[in-house]
């Protein structure tokens, strides 16, 4: 494994509403090609924690292919101002705004959005708004509704293995979630959308190497749709799902590899 | 057999890679990667697996007792 160094990347805050966003931007590769600029966002609640090794890696990765990539921890995420209760998904589009300024008063070149879960389907959204010349989406979320459904079912399964000290009624593992970041997430459907820029969807593959069946329906919808629309099918662990911080190799194979020039 | 799809997923999900998971064997409280955040990870699974939608109040403990019982109540699910 080619080991990337992190040694270039710079945080920094950017002023937003309720207070700043904490940034973190990787500076393409001194000598390489210049590809472009990439915002990251990132997925829900625990999900940011879990999945912090493989954006960063992917990060880096990016970086040295060419591309400079921008991390934006989202209003009430992370450590941007506010907290989780306080965090709304218009703000949120806002800060995708926000980030994607920044990286176009910087350099000319093509701006794509990569999100992962949560982070994927906000991409989806905010895609023609932010002009968006490519989607980098891995592990989609397809569906706000179901996407929530998931993450309170934690709290219950929780309860009902007696993990520890019960939640609160709005309160699923520490993160309250105001109702109407709730209602704005329940409103959500990837299907709703039509991007007008190519699309790359990279997902986990079962051990028959097939989508689950709503993901290759939400495909066949988009590629009827006349969607420019890349499938990357990954063999690999649902790293955003487990606290161990696991790798998925694969995926990051597959991400360069979709990216070469 | 179903079943199999149901012990496939459970592999998967919990990453136990080749473990042998007989049809009786104790789920809950033997596996050590069957903790909470698992099980929720599971039924998710089993949901997008099979077409199927699972209620907070449908998830009991004893539907993880063993994967026959697992692969029951994802059956019962299955059938109108």
């Amino acid at each position: 494994m080619t080991t990337v160094s992190a040694a270039g990347a710079q945080p920094f805050f950017l002023p937003a509403h309720g207070g700043q966003r904490y940034c973190l931007y990787h500076p393409p590769r001194a000598g390489a090609a210049a590809r472009g600029a990439i915002v990251y966002l990132h997925p829900f609640a625990e999900e940011l924690n879990t999945t912090r090794r493989m954006a960063a890696l992917q990060a880096r990765a990016f970086a040295a292919a060419g591309y400079g990539v921008l991390q934006i921890d989202l209003h009430g995420c992370g450590d941007s101002s506010g907290d989780f209760a306080d965090a709304r998904w218009l703000q949120w589009r806002r800060d995708v705004t926000l980030a994607c300024d920044w990286l176009r008063a910087r350099a000319a070149g093509p701006v794509s959005l990569w999100g992962l879960r949560l982070g994927a389907l906000l991409a989806v959204e905010a895609a023609a708004d932010e002009a968006a010349d490519a989607l980098l989406l891995w592990q989609p979320v397809i569906n706000g509704r179901q996407h929530l459904r998931q993450f309170l079912r934690t709290g219950h399964t929780a309860r009902m293995l007696s993990d520890g000290a019960p939640d609160a009624d709005d309160e699923v593992a520490g993160y309250r979630i105001a109702p109407e970041l709730a209602r704005a997430i329940e409103a959500l459907d990837a299907g709703d959308f039509r991007p007008g820029c190519p699309v790359h969807w990279f997902e986990r593959s079962g051990e028959d190497g097939e989508l689950p069946p709503a993901s290759a329906r939400h495909l066949a919808a988009w590629r009827a749709a006349s969607v420019a629309l890349h499938e990357h099918r990954v063999r690999g662990s649902a790293f955003w799902a487990s606290a161990d911080n696991a790798d998925c190799p694969a995926l990051l194979a597959a991400t360069a590899a979709a990216c070469a020039p | 057999m179903p079943i199999d799809q149901v012990r496939t997923i459970l592999r998967d999900t919990l990453g136990l890679g080749k473990l042998r998971l007989a049809d009786d064997a104790p789920l809950l409280g033997a596996v050590p990667e069957l903790d909470s955040m698992a099980v929720a990870g599971v039924i998710t699974a089993l949901e997008e697996r099979f077409g199927i939608a699972i209620a907070d109040d449908e998830i009991s403990a004893r539907h993880f007792a063993t994967l026959a019982a697992l692969d029951a109540f994802v059956q019962s699910k299955l059938t109108p």
